[in-house]
């Protein structure tokens, strides 16, 4: 469980985030939407315990993320930030091995299981095929899945993802959004993820956090927070918001302004 | 390549090679002496005249090249790591400005005619100096790597200015010393530093060596790092105090040897990949084989004349480095 209590947050003098609260419930998959610097990714970055807030604190099972160990923290909650610099030749399994750090001995060496767990993960998220490739020669749908296996290596309950399918074809969005349902529904984990496709958000996620300037505009399961209302007030634009006939979730198309 | 074989090439065949590199280098010279005779004379038997040459002469000289081949290497390549920037070395960061201004002034103030530990000395204070300047101005941004460039390229500008005010003082023969000096020159050193040298250079590059895998996770950038558990900036501080120890007591012995510390992470980076764990010690073996080479090319070439190294190491990294460039399709980095 995260509970999120009264953060205002930002960077050297500007607020972005102002006095939020929410709660997290364990085993939940929850999309964070809203329009560019609206604060998303500050709100992962101060969940995530790498951004101290101005005020307020976030506990996660009811420790404070700005007072609890790097251990203790490495080992509860993975992160996945929307820059991760992959400049040197690493093979992919050396790169999703950088994932088991926290369980790593004093000297750092990889043990026997942290190879088990790597190699498992390469098989669940299906790039076990290009596991000695380097990562600085992958297209950008491959490096965003060995990204995401990197957190995964970390094995936590909670883990958070910042973008994980921005600039993705349809298919590899389904690929990975899908990868990330299974952690959760099959494996338990804690998912929070920032997502721009609200089609995306509210076919994969359960729960939608709606952001506008630094604020919480709506939350709740998708159905709630994914009406024409907020959204066209928050996104400004006119949209129409219809059903998935096979799934049955929201999904949203926007109306050209010369055809209303 | 495959991991296994990297890990042969890495702890067999290149330890093999360092070893041929240091008999090859041993027997060479202008006088050449029979494998035999070199080994007998490593071992304290055969002619005095062999044995002078052999021990007191071309010994310690290629000890002191592999031992700052091996340190400048490690430097280079944790350098590049922690700054995440494969063209960085251990000269990026204003090191070498600030050992050449100290050994500059060192030889201008006549320091050299007083006591033989004065322009190492100089050379040491000068590097401490530039490395501490660094250290204060990167505080501001919290030690990451634009923060660090910057401060570096900053303080190499200043400290290479304050050389030429220094070089425009002096008188020819100052200039001559100060200015083989700073080209890099494993022949001038004085022999009482070696264990001091060995012993710095030696324990540091084999801390170094185990830091491979916190060097990888830093390389992925703060944000990520700071969620895998590691204190990024108190990391590098450290990293960075141990990397410019290192550099600085091999430049303050044998000048500026440019090229090894940037060259050698890279050829290895080519043939081994970018594992820091595996890097690290690769790229010490490297410069190991490289210097004492380079050194030995440079007492032959055109002998009886010695060239300074520096002048070797950097023609040849140079060339080795456009084949590497023409065969990988331009792609350098």
């Amino acid at each position: 469980m995260i509970e999120i209590k009264n953060i205002d947050a930002g960077y050297s003098s500007k607020k972005i985030l102002k006095n939020i609260s929410c709660n997290i419930a364990k085993e939940s998959f929850t999309g964070i939407i809203g329009k560019n610097a609206a604060g998303k990714s500050t709100l992962l970055k101060v969940l995530c315990g790498i951004l101290k807030p101005f005020s307020g604190q976030v506990l996660i099972n009811g420790h404070n993320v700005y007072t609890a160990s790097k251990k203790f923290l490495s080992e509860t909650i993975a992160f996945m930030p929307q820059n991760v610099d992959m400049n040197f030749p690493f093979t992919v399994k050396e790169f999703v091995m950088f994932g088991r750090y926290p369980y790593m001995n004093m000297f750092k060496m990889p043990s026997e299981k942290d190879y088990a767990a790597v190699d498992e993960i390469l098989k669940f998220t299906g790039i076990e095929t290009f596991s000695q490739r380097y990562v600085d020669e992958l297209s950008g749908g491959e490096k965003q899945k060995v990204l995401i296996a990197q957190t995964i290596a970390q094995e936590t309950d909670i883990m958070v993802f910042d973008e994980p399918a921005s600039h993705l074809d349809i298919g590899s969005l389904a690929d990975i959004l899908h990868l990330l349902r299974l952690l959760n529904k099959k494996h338990g984990r804690t998912i929070v993820v920032t997502l721009h496709d609200l089609n995306a958000a509210g076919e994969f996620c359960d729960n939608l956090i709606l952001m506008e300037d630094g604020n919480i505009r709506n939350s709740g399961n998708v159905e709630k927070v994914l009406n024409y209302k907020d959204i066209e007030e928050v996104y400004k634009t006119t949209v129409v918001v219809k059903t998935n006939p096979i799934s049955g979730k929201p999904y949203i198309i926007p109306v050209s302004k010369d055809l209303q | 390549m495959a991991s296994k074989k990297i890990k042969i090439l890495i702890f067999f065949v290149m330890p093999a090679l360092a070893v041929l590199v240091f008999i090859f280098s041993l027997k060479t010279g202008t006088k050449d002496i029979s494998f035999f005779d070199t080994f007998k004379a490593l071992f304290g038997y055969g002619e005095e005249s062999v044995l002078t040459i052999i021990r007191q002469i071309r010994l310690p000289r290629i000890i002191m090249a592999m031992t700052a081949g091996a340190g400048l290497a490690a430097s280079g390549c944790v350098f590049q790591g922690i700054l995440k920037n494969p063209l960085a070395d251990p000269f990026t960061l204003g090191i070498s400005g600030g050992a050449v201004f100290g050994a500059s002034a060192g030889f201008v103030f006549g320091l050299a005619s007083l006591s033989w530990i004065l322009i190492p000395f100089s050379a040491l204070a000068g590097a401490i100096l530039a490395v501490l300047a660094v250290y204060i101005l990167s505080m501001r941004g919290k030690f990451n790597s634009k923060s660090m460039i910057l401060s570096g390229v900053i303080i190499s500008y200043i400290f290479s200015s304050a050389v030429m005010l220094v070089f425009s003082l002096s008188k020819t023969n100052q200039f001559y010393s100060a200015f083989v000096w700073l080209m890099g020159n494993l022949s001038a050193f004085d022999e009482r530093l070696l264990p001091v040298v060995i012993i710095i250079v030696l324990a540091g590059t084999a801390i170094l060596c185990l830091t491979g895998n916190i060097i990888n996770a830093i390389t992925l950038g703060g944000q990520k790092a700071s969620t895998l558990g590691i204190d990024t900036e108190k990391t590098v501080k450290i990293i960075f105090l141990l990397t410019s120890l290192i550099t600085a007591s091999c430049v303050s012995c044998c000048g500026v040897i440019g090229f090894v510390g940037l060259m050698m992470p890279h050829i290895m980076r080519k043939i081994a990949g970018g594992n820091h764990s595996l890097l690290i010690p690769a790229s010490a073996l490297a410069g190991c084989i490289f210097l004492p080479l380079c050194d030995t090319l440079s007492r032959i070439l055109f002998a009886p004349v010695e060239i300074p190294v520096g002048v070797i190491t950097s023609i040849a990294g140079g060339i080795f480095f456009i084949v590497l460039m023409m065969k990988r399709d331009g792609e350098i980095l």
